[in-house]
């Protein structure tokens, strides 16, 4: 362990010695398997179960872990080795993380370097480096205000999905902030509980609008007696459908150049009460938008309405996750619960701090951020003291050393 | 709500069940030359499903029809062959789905929730020219369409809305197909423990049957010695790749490495595979080899990852048409094989 690790364990351990209100705690908490990552050589304790609540802080207490998770699955025996646990069910669980999101502001403090030969680039990393193709590449991401907001709305399109078209209970339906760049949805479900992983894969490619073909939903083109007329789905019809017809009305512009809409086409059905427009069989009604043309507006309809999760979360029904009411060592935030009514004024900047008092440090780099409603930054080679909540996350970060 | 001429329909409900045992129907009366009729129908099904693969419906009496369903099942659970269990499951579901999609909705909505238990409203909505009979609890569809393959039935291209699945009459019939198919796979695979002596002589012509239409048991394992050329694309691209010195991604490492463990390359052999690789690494290739094998760690020994994994993760590498055929890369390399040594596919009668 680092001195920066250290003092971040050190203070790790102080918020849980304090910490006595107990733990956020999923459904049937001592039929999961909790796993912890300890700061000492990035090592995972995995197979642990608890009883009693108590007696889990007291290992948490014990280990002092970066990251606490514990497994969306209930096992028969959570301890057994993984083919002998005897696996129940899983809640489903949806992981929306500004990692897997293309969000404009990356360049701006996301930066990532190539292990093998070293060369270095800016906003999230690619999949191989662009140089020797190797995929081994070290990411240096930020917290940002922009990355999480659109987290946020991924989030929000995927409860409405879920409501509406899956007929998920909202009081089933759980959000957490994951204390760093995301938000998780947990599903306490009897019926969905059960289902296996390709059913879950199927259940996220639809959120995803993965493999959705609008001809499939009768977007067709049907000839009687000499002439054409274009056939599709209306608004207001239930789970796609809806959703792609109302969706078309936001990529009208920019988008729908891309398709090749002209000006006047836009203008068109932009004049329109998008409502009334698309409640009645309209596809045939704007003159020189074709077939081809109205499904590819639609594909595009149905991308923007889509939920961005990563689907291996939601498939996997093995999975570890984050355990509520723990600290990100990312972050030195608190992994929370949100309320779902005040979901849109949650401020993952100011409601997850942990740490309070103040503490120096010597900050490398930093680019500005804001944290408990204050700016902080950019820093450059300083030493400077700071509230802990911003010192620590400049710790976790690794963009500061401890002083002193 | 339903008539005996329904029950002869679709032998496999429970109230066919019920209407057998309520006749009072006992093993040891089989032999009875009242029965002949019955035994015969019952190893025509069984003839029909490994003949032609379906069964026919053109039955003389009801109560044979119904009688005779389990007794093929009971033969065939003596016979105790699989792929011929499987042959006469699908035979049969065919059978029922072809029947089903000319029923009522009232019939096919009382088979669905009263035999398999599945929660279905009926609707009577058309929303652009298609009408939907029904709608389908999410779990239930989900449990049988994810057997079914066209995009059609992917959830994607379904209209949701409540957790409720809208299908068409047809496609109600066809999701139950599956449902059938499962539970007389099911029913089939719990033999009584000895062959009653009536049916000895029918369970040897059951045998000589599956023997006519399937083969002989062909037992065919996988190639002793790995045969490269029965690989699929997406492997054979893997090794193509490491041995041109391209980088291979972590997925398409370990799905080579699982898929050679699976169809039996020594660790050694794998680990020289990974020798081209610009970053290779004796010691840490020969640790996950070991760790795939279940030799390592978590002890679990690895399958190779399904198809619809490596599509999603960049693996899949110009699939063809043996590849719309199966699910994984292994199943490609059974097939290939028994085909390159002609041993299997065609099953001509001897």
């Amino acid at each position: 362990m680092n001195p920066a690790e250290q003092l971040i364990r050190q203070k790790f351990l102080q918020y849980y010695l304090a910490h006595n209100k107990g733990f956020y705690l999923p459904p049937s908490p001592e039929e999961r398997e909790y796993g912890f990552l300890l700061f000492k050589e990035k090592f995972m304790v995995r197979h642990r179960a608890f009883r009693d609540p108590s007696l889990l802080l007291a290992a948490i207490r014990d280990l002092v872990p970066a990251h606490i998770y514990f497994s969306t699955a209930y096992y028969q025996q959570p301890t057994a080795p993984m083919d002998e646990k005897g696996w129940k069910r899983a809640d489903l669980v949806f992981d929306i993380d500004a990692d897997h999101l293309d969000t404009p502001c990356k360049p701006e403090h996301d930066t990532w370097k190539c292990k093998s030969c070293g060369i270095l680039g800016k906003g999230g990393a690619p999949k191989v480096c662009p140089k020797c193709k190797n995929d081994r590449l070290e990411e240096q991401t930020w917290l940002c205000a922009q990355c999480l907001q659109h987290a946020k709305e991924e989030t929000s399109k995927l409860l409405e999905i879920l409501y509406s078209d899956f007929g998920v209970d909202p009081s089933d339906t759980h959000v957490f902030f994951s204390g760093h760049r995301g938000y998780h949805v947990h599903v306490y479900s009897n019926d969905l509980g059960l289902v296996g992983e390709e059913e879950r894969r199927e259940i996220a490619n639809y959120v995803l609008g993965q493999g959705l073909e609008p001809e499939l939903h009768e977007l067709e083109e049907l000839k009687s007696g000499g002439t054409t007329v274009i056939e599709g789905p209306q608004i207001g019809q239930p789970g796609w459908r809806g959703r792609m017809v109302a969706g078309i009305y936001d990529v009208l512009g920019e988008e729908g150049e891309q398709v090749g809409l002209s000006a006047a086409q836009t203008r068109t059905l932009m004049a329109q009460d998008r409502d009334k427009l698309f409640g009645r069989p309209f596809w045939s009604s704007v003159k020189g938008i074709g077939l081809t043309t109205w499904k590819a507006l639609s594909s595009k309809a149905v991308e923007k309405r889509s939920a961005k999760i990563d689907s291996v979360v939601t498939t996997d029904v093995h999975r570890l996750i984050r355990l509520p009411g723990t600290l990100n060592g990312h972050t030195g935030l608190m992994a929370m619960k949100v309320q779902k009514e005040r979901f849109d004024e949650f401020d993952p900047f100011n409601e997850s701090l942990a740490f309070y008092g103040n503490m120096k440090v010597r900050v490398k780099d930093s680019p500005q951020f804001e944290l408990g409603h204050r700016q902080f930054g950019p820093y450059q080679n300083e030493e400077i003291e700071l509230p802990s909540y911003a010192a620590m996350l400049l710790l976790c970060k690794r963009r500061a050393e401890p002083l002193g | 709500m339903l008539t005996r001429a329904d029950l002869a329909k679709y032998p496999f409900l429970a109230e066919a069940s019920d209407y057998v045992r309520e006749l009072g129907f006992s093993i040891d009366e089989i032999a009875a030359p009242e029965f002949g009729p019955v035994l015969d129908r019952a190893e025509k099904r069984l003839e029909e499903a490994l003949s032609k693969g379906q069964v026919s419906n053109d039955s003389i009496s009801e109560s044979t029809e119904i009688l005779s369903f389990p007794v093929s099942n009971l033969i065939l659970g003596l016979v105790g062959e699989e792929r011929a269990r499987r042959r006469f499951a699908l035979a049969e579901a065919k059978r029922a789905y072809e029947l089903l999609r000319q029923e009522t909705p009232e019939k096919i909505e009382h088979i669905a929730s009263k035999t398999f238990g599945w929660k279905l409203k009926r609707l009577d909505v058309r929303l652009v020219r298609r009408f939907y009979d029904f709608a389908v609890n999410l779990t239930d569809y989900l449990h049988n369409s994810i057997h079914l393959r066209e995009p059609r039935w992917s959830l994607s291209n379904r209209v949701m809305d409540q957790g409720f699945v809208y299908v068409t009459r047809e496609e109600a019939a066809r999701l139950i197909e599956e449902e059938v198919r499962a539970r007389i796979l099911e029913r089939s695979s719990k033999p009584p423990g000895e062959i009653p002596r009536q049916l000895g002589s029918r369970v040897e012509r059951a045998r000589g049957l599956v023997i006519k239409w399937l083969g002989v048991p062909a037992h065919y394992e996988l190639p002793s010695v790995p045969m490269p050329e029965a690989m699929p694309p997406c492997v054979r691209h893997l090794i193509d790749s490491l041995n041109e010195g391209k980088n291979v991604q972590h997925m398409g490492r370990f799905t080579l490495a699982s898929f050679l463990l699976n169809i039996g390359t020594g660790e050694e052999e794998i680990v020289k595979a990974f020798k081209p690789a610009t970053d290779f690494s004796e010691r840490m290739t020969r640790y996950q080899v070991e760790h795939i094998g279940g030799r390592r760690g978590g002890r679990t020994k690895y399958t190779c990852p399904m198809c619809t994994t490596l599509k999603t993760h960049g693996v899949c590498y110009k699939p063809d048409e043996l590849c719309d055929t199966i699910r994984n890369p292994l199943s490609y390399y059974k097939k290939k094989s028994r085909i390159l040594t002609n041993k299997g596919l065609k099953r001509e009668p001897s």
